[in-house]
């Protein structure tokens, strides 16, 4: 029988490259290499300024069926531990409250992270021309789909288990109620997907992953456990595990470009902008759900950012990468200041906004006062006075018709959003380094909390049109914007947002009627 | 200021009203290219939509795209635009016009003027991703150059921004 055309090539191509006879997976992968499409004149439908080098190695090697094997390993133990074990230790009810609720955000954000780099990491395949980098980044297409599904099963489990699943069953829609979400958006999303492909690894792989989980993904788990959790400790560990292979696709793709003289027109203000937009966000989100969202602390936040962001990220990863050109970035010391007390300004704005939350939040305790006051002097007299009067007002009891938002408006406090990173802030109540600046372009108005945001702003101003939840809901009366975002619980009353994490006293949509919060945009003439 | 639902509203209702109405080619073409210069992109004249303006835009992509299958013939799907020309030529035209522009304001204004004139379905999608990305790399490559030469207080002011409030710690230059 003759011979098809395609079994004589492939017999002609294994004549050629003979098959290793050892089992070394390194040889295994350079046998494969030697199968190859060529991807030198690779064409992407991304924009990006920058040249990827068609020789570029990729420092993992992995091979499908390799990835395969060790991947579903890890989820047999994990949905093992997570479907036997501690279902029958009650493992779903077992940590502080405040926690439950800390989780109900983290792991929905972290889903959405998650969801976007499945694209971010797709988008570097389709723009790179060496084999060897793109199965670095088609491991990692696949690494993110296994942790969108994590992140989503770990609000499952909980909706499942704990004793307060509103919030955790339906964050997809009602996340979107409050000023949170968009900044997420922004660090998550835009970050990952828009603008130039490399300008999304150095958001998504150089930043994000080298530097955020570290905080994001293994901090969390050190909280997580102190307060009783054992779900996400066995969710994020297994997700971290991968998180080695992400970081070094990024640090390929700096290598990749470090070669064109070009590149080095463009790189460093690329990180900057890249670590101050993902900074912007985690720094005092990170800080504001690990503090008060948990009731036993671990340690103050901003010693944990010093030791991962600055020393381990801005000192030794970005120094590692100092042969290539790479500077530390010069937003890091401006950050670093913020790393001190945004997350204590943020709460501020979380806790007076509750009502527009897929979560409860609470207000700190004695014991609290008392651990912030050790470890940020100077807490007490500014931020500690606020809570303690909210709480005399009886910000708590929906009885009193009291939301700290109405002492915000009455006491000349007006809370803006940040144009580039969508990040609310109080610039009369801010102990942090952020400062108000107003533009008006085109006829319409911008606010800025910061130098670095206002520049990127003034550079790429398209970039940056997302319409802030002030602009959207300006005019409306608050109860009927919680309801139409499906902020209510079953009941079709009680709020699924709360300002305490006990099971009575709940606030109901007509409570929050009876207030008559009218939503306002501060831009507004 | 919007002072409406955000899903289900009387604007939406009133726009999907017109978009019902186009009936031919030409002219939805020329609507989504008055909406999308009217009312998108930093360019825009008007932010009155702003709520809105996204998904009436998809509405009347989803109306264009009805149109252009029933009267373009599979070959004509791939090489023109629904304003009749050619694709390949609409693409040469822009790309030349970035590649000999060196000013990065002229440069953004070519690449968000393309996408209200042509972001499909007025263009195939396989020639606007091309395009696309092109002006796109060029108008990065403008842009990023010695990004932090030009002082905030240059920057606001090539950007013709008015400035309403500088805060204590903003850089004023």
């Amino acid at each position: 029988m003759p011979l098809s055309s395609a079994t004589h090539a492939a017999t002609s191509a294994l004549r050629a490259n003979r098959a290793p006879t050892s089992v070394s997976p390194q040889e295994v992968h350079r046998w494969l290499q030697s199968f190859n499409w060529d991807f030198a004149k690779n064409r992407t439908k991304y924009p990006t300024k920058y040249k990827m080098a068609f020789d570029t190695k990729e420092q993992f090697k992995l091979i499908a069926k390799e990835y395969a094997r060790m991947e579903a390993v890890k989820d047999e133990r994990q949905f093992g531990t997570l479907l036997d074990g501690m279902t029958r230790l009650g493992a779903g009810n077992r940590m502080h409250p405040r926690w439950g609720e800390t989780m109900k955000v983290a792991s929905n954000f972290l889903e959405v992270g998650e969801y976007n780099a499945i694209s971010g990491s797709a988008m570097l395949w389709d723009c790179a021309t060496a084999a060897e980098q793109k199965n670095g980044y088609l491991a990692q297409v696949l690494d993110e789909v296994r942790h969108t599904n994590q992140c989503g099963f770990v609000n499952y489990y909980y909706s499942k288990h704990y004793h307060d699943p509103a919030g955790h069953n339906d964050a997809r829609r009602t996340r979107t109620i409050g000023p949170m979400w968009k900044g997420m958006k922004r660090v998550f999303a835009d970050g990952f997907i828009s603008g130039d492909a490399v300008e999304c690894s150095i958001n998504l792989q150089l930043v994000g992953e080298a530097c955020f989980t570290n905080p994001l993904i293994v901090a969390i788990t050190e909280w997580a456990s102190a307060n009783g959790d054992e779900i996400t400790p066995t969710v994020f560990l297994s997700i971290e595990t991968d998180e080695l292979r992400h970081m070094a696709n990024g640090y390929q793709t700096i290598v990749s470009i470090a070669n064109d003289p070009a590149s080095q027109k463009y790189l460093n203000s690329d990180l900057n902008n890249a670590f101050w937009t993902q900074q912007k966000y985690f720094t005092p989100v990170l800080g504001w759900a690990f503090e008060y969202g948990s009731k036993f602390k671990v340690e103050p936040w901003v010693k944990t950012w010093n030791r991962w962001v600055y020393e381990d990220w801005g000192g030794i990863w970005i120094g590692r990468l100092g042969k290539y050109g790479v500077k530390s970035p010069p937003s890091l010391r401006d950050a670093k200041k913020d790393a001190y007390w945004a997350h204590h300004d943020l709460a501020l704005i979380a806790y007076a906004f509750w009502p527009t939350g897929f979560f409860r939040v609470s207000l700190p305790d004695e014991e609290d006062m008392e651990w912030f006051e050790a470890n940020y002097p100077g807490w007490d007299e500014h931020y500690g006075k606020i809570y303690r009067e909210w709480k005399a007002l009886g910000c708590e009891d929906p009885k009193s018709g009291f939301i700290p938002l109405q002492w915000l408006a009455k006491n000349g406090h007006t809370v803006y959003i940040d144009r580039v990173s969508q990040v609310p802030f109080c610039p009369s109540l801010s102990k942090g380094a952020s400062s108000l600046r107003i533009h008006e372009y085109n006829g319409k108005k911008h606010s800025f909390s910061d130098d670095w945001g206002e520049r990127m702003w003034l550079t790429e101003p398209e970039r940056y049109e997302c319409q802030n939840v002030f602009e959207q809901y300006a005019g409306r009366e608050l109860s009927e914007v919680i309801v139409e975002g499906h902020g209510v619980r079953s009941d079709g009353k009680r709020l699924i947002g709360q300002p305490h994490v006990r099971g009575d006293n709940l606030w109901t949509v007509e409570d929050l009627r009876r207030a008559g919060i009218v939503c306002a945009d501060p831009l507004a003439d | 200021m919007a002072n409406y639902k955000v899903h289900t509203n009387p604007v939406r209702d009133e726009w999907l009203g017109e978009i019902a109405k186009l009936e031919n080619l030409d002219e939805a073409t020329r609507f989504i290219q008055d909406f999308r210069q009217t009312y998108t992109t930093p360019l825009r004249t008007s932010y009155q939509l702003e709520l809105d303006s996204l998904f009436i835009e998809a509405k009347i992509e989803e109306k264009l795209a009805v149109l252009k299958a029933s009267k373009l013939t599979e070959a004509e799907l791939l090489t023109k635009a629904t304003t009749g020309e050619e694709a390949e030529q609409v693409v040469r035209t822009w790309m030349r016009k970035m590649d000999v522009e060196t000013n990065k304001y002229k440069a953004e204004e070519i690449l968000i003027k393309f996408r209200q004139i042509y972001k499909p379905p007025v263009l195939p999608v396989n020639y606007f991703l091309r395009a696309d990305a092109h002006l796109g790399s060029r108008l990065m490559e403008l842009r990023n150059v010695d990004y932090y030469a030009t002082s905030l207080e240059e920057l606001r002011k090539e950007r013709g921004v008015k400035v309403i409030h500088l805060g204590k710690n903003a850089k004023a230059a």
